[in-house]
């Protein structure tokens, strides 16, 4: 990968020295620039709309800074709209199915990928299958059945569709993975007598930390955004996760704007903040979850 | 060659935790849901068998179903379009700008945030300028008033407003894929080219546009695949309102379920979706590995 990238770039490098100032470059780079602003102003708008009272909202110059930051929209959002419940309900709710996502598919995969076993390729063709599945269309059968054993309105009930819809693509990834580490390295473990959990736990886990990550990324981008599972599934307010909180707080102020901005904000603030952290690793997570799905 | 030869247990213990849950969670789901689709019911009370009569009054008799499978077919096309797009914004990228990376990034953003962050962020902007949104705001700046409207309760542009957004969001996200595509190409496959005198366009004609059709591929697919699963957005925008002007398949389907307690019609169209999207994905797989024997 990072051989392409070198490679790219001195392609690029040959292309740029001829013509330096060529007019071309000049209109792509408007181009692009323009693409820049229409892709991250509505944000940089949000942020400035957020710090505004409601009369200069409703006053017309959309353009202009607010005269003094209006905090105390954050406060009341913070306050009012149980901002750090719903984050911490987020943090839980997405944090277990991490593991539980990481800890089913790494097994599956170890089996898929490494055992000699007649049925391990049909096993994986039942989980491509599963990443054409809309997710929307097991609402209404899961919500009968959840009911019915009781888990309706907990956590529980996200957790376990969260892991079942994720497991595919990690499946999908991992066992990829598994399959092409060579195999001399658990020959010479099962010489030494090593068991197969041994194998899998202190050989296979340790080299697949990279595409480990990468489900990782994947799982929290999909689970932490996921809103619909949560508003059809959670009523009560002390469950609600942060997308769903966001919304229902958004719906119930309606006249409020600045303080509805705010929520917005501190609601997307979460993503932006690891996304600044880790942009490389999230975009190349995402990029592999594509390439693989 | 597998050298780990292991009882049935051993396969059963490490295979069935993950297969149960995701079979029991993600394949029963679809099957109740197929059998549902032939019941008059309401969710709660006495379930009636009645066939196929479900599918038949959503395939001949409901006014809501057939524009609703043409706003989700023209979501699909709208979103395809955008992909040459991005592999035009890709080439430029890769070709004009020396640290490429802090763009795609840039582009990439809207892609990580919550349906919920985007939808009520972009309801703002659609706001009545009264209401403080921008875009009308902005039009009455530059005295196009008579273009401003309340975009998303009209019904003749509500639409095209939400196909906007989902544009504007996963536009980083293709541009991404494609980058990415055309970073892996061979440096010295351009340099061939340009010495047989091809370069700029043309190169691009016959050697990116070819080598980055597996590429091209993945992005259509997660394209068409997720127009037709688009949802959550427009629940969050518009609940497919005003006067179902921007129902699609899934919400029609989350409306007739949850708010007229139509369980089992709500399956019926839930087992449509389903079947629909198992399809397109296996047509464009056949397209694509046509096209790809023809290039390679």
């Amino acid at each position: 990968m990072s051989q392409a990238i070198q490679a790219a770039t001195g392609n690029r490098a040959v292309r740029i020295g001829r013509k330096p100032f060529s007019l071309t470059r000049v209109i792509v780079i408007a181009l692009l620039s323009v693409l820049f602003v229409t892709q991250l102003y509505p944000l940089l708008w949000l942020l400035i709309y957020s710090l505004k009272n409601n009369e200069e909202i409703l006053s017309g110059r959309f353009f202009s800074l607010p005269a003094s930051p209006q905090w105390v929209n954050f406060t009341n959002a913070i306050e009012s709209g149980n901002y750090f419940k719903y984050l911490f309900n987020s943090l839980f709710v997405t944090s277990v199915t991490m593991i539980g996502v990481l800890l089913l598919s790494t097994l599956t995969s170890f089996a898929i990928g490494r055992f000699r076993w007649r049925y391990g390729q049909a096993v994986l063709v039942l989980f491509l299958v599963g990443m054409m599945v809309p997710m929307q269309a097991t609402l209404l059968p899961l919500m009968i059945i959840f009911k019915n054993m009781g888990i309706l309105n907990t956590h529980l009930s996200l957790i376990l569709p969260y892991i079942a819809f994720q497991t595919p693509i990690a499946v999908f990834i991992l066992s990829g993975f598994m399959k092409s580490i060579p195999h001399e390295i658990e020959e010479s473990a099962v010489v030494d007598g090593a068991g197969i959990f041994r194998i899998f736990r202190s050989i296979i886990l340790p080299i697949s930390v990279p595409p480990m990550m990468t489900v990782c990324i994947l799982t929290f981008i999909n689970i932490w955004n996921e809103y619909i599972l949560a508003a059809t599934f959670i009523s009560s307010e002390r469950l609600k996760t942060l997308p769903f909180g966001v919304n229902s707080f958004v719906s119930q102020y309606s006249v409020n704007y600045g303080a509805i901005g705010a929520f917005l904000v501190l609601g997307a603030l979460p993503v932006i903040i690891i996304y600044f952290l880790l942009a490389d690793k999230i975009t190349k997570g995402m990029v592999a979850g594509a390439v693989k799905g | 060659m597998n050298v780990l030869r292991v009882s049935k247990w051993t396969i059963a213990a490490f295979v069935l935790p993950c297969l149960l849950i995701y079979v029991g969670l993600v394949f029963v789901p679809i099957l109740v849901s197929i059998y549902s689709g032939l019941l008059d019911w309401n969710g709660i009370g006495e379930s009636k068998f009645i066939g196929l009569q479900n599918f038949h009054k959503l395939l001949f008799d409901d006014p809501v179903f057939w524009p609703s499978v043409r706003r989700t077919l023209m979501f699909a096309v709208f979103s395809m379009v955008e992909i040459p797009v991005a592999l035009f914004v890709a080439i430029l990228l890769n070709r004009f700008i020396k640290k490429p990376n802090f763009l795609v990034s840039s582009y990439f953003l809207p892609v990580i945030l919550s349906v919920v962050i985007i939808g009520q962020l972009w309801k703002t902007i659609y706001n009545p300028a009264a209401m403080g949104g921008m875009l009308n705001q902005v039009l009455e700046a530059v005295h196009l008033d008579s273009w401003t409207r309340s975009w998303l309760t009209d019904p003749s542009v509500a639409m095209y407003a939400l196909y906007f957004v989902a544009l504007w969001q996963y536009l980083g996200y293709h541009t991404l894929i494609q980058f990415t595509g055309i970073q892996n190409i061979p440096a010295d496959i351009y340099e061939a080219a340009k010495i047989d005198g091809a370069d700029g366009l043309q190169a691009d004609w016959y050697i990116t546009l070819p080598m980055n059709i597996p590429i091209i591929k993945i992005s259509i697919v997660l394209a068409f695949i997720g127009s037709l699963q688009a949802f959550d957005m427009i629940m969050v925008m518009t609940g497919g309102g005003p006067a179902h002007a921007t129902d699609v398949i899934s919400t029609h389907m989350y409306n007739m379920s949850f708010l007229s307690m139509k369980y089992g019609y709500g399956s019926a169209i839930a087992a449509f979706l389903v079947v629909l999207c198992l399809l397109a994905t296996l047509i464009i797989n056949l397209v694509f590995n046509r096209l790809e024997k023809k290039f390679t």
